[in-house]
């Protein structure tokens, strides 16, 4: 892709990025309950210090006024503050994000790593038992919500054969220094090969459960641009070369099999940050998708806000990063 | 020798949900060193098939079978994979009829030539490779070589594509290439182009051509031999010079009947009546029977290729006659 044609595609997303920010605003603008009652809750304030709150928070202004302060406050990183941790919403979300970023990626490696091997086995020995079994399990990989999954591996590898821990990050013992807020690099940097494998241990569960879901999608794309690849002239032209089967399918079909497979992991990447929600809650993983439950139901509005828009915004930038990928990945878009 | 190929009793046949296509149906074809031997026939006639069959190259589950192939002295249905694999590009070299889909998209020329030579010259150097490549190009006639090396498929025009697939098909030199309709996607002005490289590599390299085409024309214009081809069989075979000036199966004679650049201008151009038989129908008589003018009786029996004489055979009882 050229300078331009990039430079073009970035402006494209200032209008989306807008929308979302017009229904964000309007969402919570609209949502019943106030504020000010909510953050105040039962304390013994006065009409005159709730009236002094609502003016503080801009609530007494015209709503379009304050719509613009929302985004012009957004746009610095500044959400308010939260109800509930009486701190800004920014700080006590980048103390979260990290970890909610280290599980997907996590996440989304295992998926990786099940889906395309399977899919691409599953292509080249079409019809076998192996294709069967895969086809199968995907299915059931799909349909199968996360969160009773999780559950399932918690009883079975925490609670019954008591390998794995139940919930956390870390275990007691084996905090270390945030440098990062990547808990595999921060507990590498600090040299503590304990609290590594204790961190992996952690990550295990919740990593899988999102992972397999995952794959199982990716799995499907694999397999259907795996065939599709197969079948191509270029295939052929490629083993009436004398190539090795292994480069044939690993090379030549592989390749161009992967462009959708990793546009739609790209994409998808968007949809765990959402999913993380449930299970960041089931494993008690402190990210922003536990912290994102734990504001709805506090109605802590400047984090949901906040939130929600965090995760449009991700959601947005991600499939602009798949569509780079794409271009990059496929010769033929290349402008 | 005077064979370098020689393919006897090939049947190739798919199964489909309308039945089995019988794509191949007994197919006898010698290919001799150096020659140039035409396959002509309508789409769909098992020409290019036929080849695939040769090379190994029929997906399941399309299934092969011949009494015999032989390259060069061996039977290639005996050999195991990894020694097929070693004829495949390097004695015999395909080209196929569109170099757009033929060639991969996501990889650059240098890498396409490149593969090629290392497949079968395990542990060259790279910079050799590279050299070899860059020869290669520069042969098929491909202009500022070097710096093309790194140009993807899309990035060529239509000609100098196949000029890129001629290039990787004759990198490692091979004995036989089969060019399967090498100028069937290109523009007229680009076709002879293409062919006349075809043929100054037979020549310089001195292998022998497997020319498919549905184009009579092609063929009598730069072909020794020629077999005509239908429905899965061959139909004719022999000099070309001696089956366009008489043509002994009436197919052949309707091919030439309805083709405007050959001698018989004198006579006006009929297309031939009637289609194609379904491939999942096919008969056990002669399966131009529906079709042909001269059709009598005991053409509903099986019809054999009779030879004419030495070098010609005809499959059709009027061959006969004319012997
Ligand atoms: N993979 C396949 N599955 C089913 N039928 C096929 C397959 N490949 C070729 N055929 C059939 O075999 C016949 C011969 O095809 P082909 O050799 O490609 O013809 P030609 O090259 O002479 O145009 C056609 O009827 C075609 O439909
Ligand atoms: S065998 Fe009979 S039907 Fe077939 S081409 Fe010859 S004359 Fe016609
Ligand atoms: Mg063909």
């Amino acid at each position: 892709m050229s300078p331009l044609r990039l430079a073009e595609r970035l402006l494209q997303l200032i209008p989306v990025l807008l929308g979302i920010s017009v229904i964000v605003f309007a969402m919570m603008a609209l949502t019943p309950g106030d504020p000010v009652q909510i953050m105040l809750g039962d304390s013994l304030a006065d009409q005159a210090q709730r009236d002094s709150l609502r003016r503080d928070m801009g609530l007494d202004l015209p709503v379009v006024e304050r719509f613009f302060r929302f985004l012009g406050n957004a746009l610095t990183g500044n959400f308010g503050l939260s109800f509930f941790h009486r701190r800004p919403v920014m700080d006590v979300i980048l103390e979260r994000l990290p970890a909610t970023i280290e599980l997907t990626l996590v996440a989304m490696f295992i998926a990786i790593a099940v889906a395309v091997p399977l899919g691409v086995i599953a292509a080249v020995r079409r019809n076998s038992l192996l294709d069967r079994i895969a086809t199968i399990g995907s299915m059931l990989g799909v349909s199968m919500p996360g969160f009773w999954f999780g559950i399932l591996l918690i009883l079975l590898f925490a609670v019954n054969l008591h390998l794995l821990p139940v919930s956390g990050r870390i275990g007691f013992g084996h905090e270390v220094k945030m440098v990062t807020g990547f808990v595999l690099i921060d507990t590498l940097m600090a040299g503590r090969l304990d609290s590594f494998l204790d961190a992996l241990r952690h990550m295990l569960l919740p990593a899988v459960t999102l992972g397999l879901a995952m794959s199982a999608l990716l799995m499907r794309v694999t397999r259907t641009s795996m065939l599709e690849a197969l079948s191509q002239d270029y295939v052929t032209f490629a083993e009436a070369k004398g190539l090795s089967r292994v480069r044939v399918v690993g090379r030549h079909a592989l390749k161009n099999a992967l462009i959708p497979t990793v546009t739609v992991a790209a994409i998808e990447t968007g949809s765990l940050l959402g999913g993380n929600m449930i299970i960041e809650t089931v494993f008690g993983w402190p990210g922003l998708g536990r912290l994102v439950v734990e504001a709805i139901f506090s109605r802590n509005y400047p984090l949901v806000q906040a939130a929600v828009l965090i995760y449009a915004t991700t959601y947005v930038l991600l499939n602009f990063l798949a569509d780079l990928l794409y271009t990059v990945l496929n010769p033929k878009v290349r402008l | 020798m005077s064979q370098l190929l020689g393919i006897r009793g090939l049947r190739t046949t798919f199964p489909t949900r309308h039945g089995l296509v019988r794509a191949v149906d007994g197919i006898d074809l010698d290919v001799r060193p150096g020659e140039c031997l035409g396959v002509v026939g309508e789409s769909g006639s098992g020409k290019s098939v036929t080849f695939l069959s040769v090379l190994g190259l029929v997906r399941p589950p399309g299934k092969v079978e011949a009494e015999a192939i032989t390259f060069q002295g061996r039977n290639l249905l005996s050999l195991a994979p990894t020694e097929i694999r070693a004829i495949r590009g390097r004695d015999i070299a395909v080209t196929m009829q569109d170099a757009l889909t033929a060639l991969n998209p996501a990889f650059t020329v240098e890498t396409q030539i490149v593969e090629t030579i290392e497949a079968h010259e395990p542990g060259i150097a790279k910079g050799e490779a590279r050299a070899r490549a860059i020869e290669m190009l520069r042969l098929v006639g491909i202009p500022d070589a070097e710096r093309r090396l790194a140009s993807y498929p899309h990035q060529f025009s239509g000609g100098m594509r196949q000029r890129v697939m001629v290039a990787i098909a004759l990198a490692c030199r091979p004995k036989l290439l089969i060019a399967d309709e090498p100028t069937t996607a290109l523009d007229v002005t680009i076709q002879s182009q293409v062919l006349d490289l075809i043929d100054d590599m037979r020549v310089r390299l001195g292998m022998s051509v497997v020319l498919i085409t549905h184009d009579l024309g092609i063929v009598a214009e730069r072909c020794d031999r020629v077999a005509v081809m239908y429905a899965g069989q061959v139909v004719e075979t022999g000099p070309t010079a001696e089956v366009v000036a008489a043509p002994i199966h009436p197919y052949t004679r309707g091919l030439l009947r309805s083709m405007p650049s050959l001698a018989h201008l004198d006579e006006p151009l009929v297309p031939i009546d009637g289609t194609v038989p379904d491939p999942t129908r096919l008969s056990d008589g002669c399966r131009f029977l529906p079709r042909c003018p001269h059709a009598v009786e005991v053409c509903a029996r099986p019809v054999g290729l009779r030879a004419v004489t030495a070098e010609r055979a005809a499959r059709c009882i009027l061959a006969e006659v004319a012997r």
